[in-house]
């Protein structure tokens, strides 16, 4: 970040989640039928089970703003997407290797990008570019059960949370900013965020949930 | 044979085979309903085998349909077509199908290309599931499809894409005949593959099926046993397969026939038991009167007399007819013999008549002596045939003076020695003369020895006592007496008492005491009643009017001198 607007500072924040949003499932790897071990379903028990859902959300500021494309990298390995959520700037090229010993056909119907890279072996790869802002949603053709999210963001100050719920967008120059937390299954939650000069900000997002299990899509200061 | 044997034989064997007979056609005809009932039973189990199976087909074609859509393995299949030589793309459809038949339960599931050859599939190996080596394998649409040893009912749909046919999914469950709880043989075009019924070799079965025609129930003869076929249509594997399955109808209605034939043994043995007691009453029924009527007639052969039957003792009207017609043919013969005897007692008494008419003082003399024999011998009580011959002997007993000249008979006064050495030849010359008669046979000893006296001077054989037969001596007594009260030509009779007081005085020595002591005891009744008198022409009616009452009086009411059997009742 060398290249860091005078005056930028880090906008730090938080993610609290007061409930599980997604289930999670998993998939056996191509080998565990004809091994025929069974398949540890489910996390450690040690795991903080919001600890996921937290990892899994995604932070950027909304506006046209300097972008920097990167080259990320998705992989299919045990029939899933690894990694299953991705953060990429617009204009970022994403690569699809397969990394099982099947075919895999990597798709996405989702309206930013559309693609699909056909039938591939292992340790042959496909790469897509991102040229618009949005969501993509990825999935495998032959195998239904894999799906990933590729968040592309309009700018390059983005982020994914990590374990703790906790998240950097650095450098951000001063200013008055929209700034939005999306979650595959609780949707976008909007804040603004005042970055003085050369001092931060820091955000809290709280995600909760109605009764039924729904997110309130209130966003609190 | 024996009436009673014949009646029994011909009443009881009709009897028994019609009983027999109908047994037999009953038992038949309920074994034959058993087993009626049984087939259809087997055959409604049947149906609701094949309505369960025919369910399970139809839910089985859904899945597969559904399946068919997937579009999952639609994508596989493409891939699998795009690149045949691909281990990664086998690989691939290989995990999508391991996936489905982890999910949905089935033992064996592949995909072929439109033209059958298999791309890619999985089986059930114990609880894995396990890729198959499809090189050149080309699963049936439809049937028994045997692979790796094991049978598998297959059944497969098109997967179609946009119109187009890309290939064939093919579904495959374990045929385990061993869930058939009922026994089965599977067969191809005849052959028999798998036979679940105990103890009895596949070649044996497929004999036996060989005449059952495909698809049509039959009945299989197999060791003796009856086995109802049916084919299991609903279980159509096609490609010449065919299910049968095959239920021992003994087996199942032995049992119930083996309580028949018991129940219908007994009953017929009953019945037969029956049938025999009541055709021993029947032939009893019609023998014994019959059996009366012979015994009834044999005792009259023995004894000679014609007894009457007791008509209303016969039952049946066809007895009594033949019993009555005897009764009238008996009666006519006993009026034959006693019209018989009637003429020969006349010729017996005018025999003595003509005897008597020859010198009119003896007139009527064989006639009292004979009267008063009889009452004699009734006091002595003396009867039926004996009385008879004393009767018929007294008429007859001086019969033998019709051989002695009238001038000797007739002369008045002592005989000469000549004389009476004639006069004494009369017993003998009567016996000669009723010698070629058989009805005087018993007659002969009382016409021969009415002379012998008790003390053996008399004649002709100067017998002693009792050595003279009863009847000689009661008729020498019963002479004596009419002799002397009789008048004669040279003398006047005399009176009883004094005939009663000679014989007396010649008891023991002329005369058998006994007898005399009976006469003497007689005396008194024997004069009241006047004897025939010695005129011609009361001698000849000697059996009208009084002459009977004299032994009437000595014999209670009993009809003197007469036969019994003669005096039997009359119709």
């Amino acid at each position: 970040m060398g290249l860091a607007a005078v005056g930028a500072a880090d906008v730090e924040g938080t993610v609290v989640l007061q409930r599980r949003l997604t289930k999670r499932s998993v998939t056996a790897p191509a080998s565990a039928y004809q091994r025929g071990a069974t398949v540890a379903l489910g996390a450690d028990a040690n795991d903080d089970p919001l600890a996921l859902e937290r990892s899994h959300v995604v932070v950027y500021l909304e506006g046209q703003l300097e972008s920097k494309p990167v080259t990320a990298t998705m992989e299919q390995k045990n029939r899933r997407f690894l990694p299953d959520t991705l953060v990429v700037p617009v204009g970022s090229a994403v690569s699809f290797p397969n990394l099982d010993p099947i075919f895999h056909n990597v798709f996405s119907l989702s309206k930013p990008k559309a693609f699909d890279l056909g039938n591939y072996p292992k340790d042959h790869t496909r790469t897509v570019t991102f040229s618009k802002p949005g969501i993509v949603f990825v999935h495998c053709r032959l195998h239904p059960n894999m799906g990933a999210a590729i968040m592309v963001s309009p700018n390059q100050w983005s982020a994914r949370a990590d374990a703790a719920g906790r998240f950097v967008l650095p450098d951000v120059p001063p200013g008055s900013y929209t700034i939005v937390d999306w979650h595959k299954a609780a949707g976008f939650f909007r804040q603004t965020v005042q970055v003085a000069e050369s001092r931060g900000a820091t955000v809290r997002f709280v995600i909760p949930l109605d009764e039924g299990g729904l997110v309130k899509a209130v966003a609190q200061g | 044979m024996r009436f009673a044997t014949r009646t029994f034989l011909w009443s009881f064997i009709p009897f028994a085979v019609l009983l027999m007979g109908s047994f037999w056609a009953i038992q038949k005809l309920v074994e034959s309903t058993v087993r009626d009932r049984l087939r259809s039973s087997l055959r409604e189990t049947h149906a609701s085998i094949a309505r369960v199976r025919s369910k399970s087909e139809l839910q089985n074609s859904r899945f597969l349909r559904v399946l068919g859509e997937n579009a999952a393995l639609k994508a596989g299949l493409q891939l699998a077509l795009a690149e045949r030589n691909s281990g990664e793309a086998r690989l691939t459809v290989e995990e999508q199908l391991r996936e489905i038949c982890h999910t949905l339960g089935f033992d064996l599931l592949l995909v072929s290309d439109p033209e059958g050859a298999a791309l890619a599939g999985v089986i059930r190996a114990g609880q894995q599931l396990t890729g198959l080596d499809t090189t050149r394998m080309r699963p049936p649409q439809r049937g028994l499809w045997t692979l790796e040893g094991r049978s598998y009912q297959v059944t497969s749909i098109p997967i179609d894409q946009a119109d187009e046919n890309i290939g064939i999914l093919s579904l495959g469950e374990h045929f385990d005949f061993s869930e058939f709880t009922t026994p089965a043989v599977l067969s191809r075009h005849g052959k028999v593959l798998k036979s679940s019924i105990p103890g009895i070799p596949v070649q044996e079965v497929e004999t036996a099926l060989e005449d059952c025609r495909q698809q049509a129930e039959c009945e299989v003869r197999l060791r003796a046993e009856t086995y109802l076929s049916l084919p299991l249509e609903s279980i159509y594997f096609g490609d010449g397969y065919l299910l049968r399955s095959l239920q021992s109808v003994d087996s199942a209605s032995g049992p119930v026939q083996a309580i028949l034939r018991n129940v219908f043994l007994l009953a017929g043995l009953g019945a037969l038991l029956a049938a025999s007691i009541l055709s021993v009453l029947t032939s009893r029924s019609i023998v014994k009167p019959i059996a009366r009527v012979v015994s009834h007639l044999r005792e009259s052969e023995q004894t000679g007399l014609l007894p009457e039957f007791d008509t209303k003792v016969a039952s049946t009207q066809e007895i009594r007819e033949l019993s009555e017609s005897f009764n009238r043919t008996a009666a006519a013969i006993r009026e034959a013999r006693r019209n018989l005897y009637r003429a020969y007692v006349e010729f017996v008494e005018s025999l003595a008549s003509a005897l008597d008419a020859r010198d009119g003082y003896t007139a009527g003399h064989s006639h009292r002596v004979s009267e008063l024999s009889c009452a004699i011998a009734k006091a002595m009580h003396i009867g039926g045939e004996e009385l008879e011959e004393i009767r018929i002997g007294a008429l007859l007993h001086d019969i033998g003076k019709i051989g002695i000249a009238d001038r000797v008979l007739q002369k008045p006064g002592v005989f000469t020695p000549e004389e009476l050495a004639l006069i004494q030849q009369h017993p003998t010359i009567g016996r000669r003369i009723l010698e070629g008669v058989q009805l005087f046979q018993a007659c002969l000893p009382i016409v021969e020895l009415h002379h012998e006296n008790w003390d053996g001077s008399g004649y002709p054989e100067g017998l002693c006592g009792e050595a003279t037969p009863l009847g000689a001596r009661i008729v020498h007594v019963a002479d004596a007496y009419d002799a002397m009260t009789t008048d004669r030509p040279y003398r006047d009779g005399r009176s009883p008492e004094e005939a009663i007081r000679v014989l007396r005085q010649y008891a023991g020595k002329q005369f058998d005491p006994a007898i005399v002591s009976v006469f003497v005891s007689l005396a008194g009744i024997v004069g009241k009643f006047p004897l025939p008198v010695n005129t011609l022409e009361h001698t000849l009616e000697p059996a009208a009017g009084t002459i009977h009452k004299l032994v009437e009086a000595v014999g209670g009411n009993e009809t003197p001198c007469l036969p019994q059997h003669l005096e039997a009742t009359s119709t």
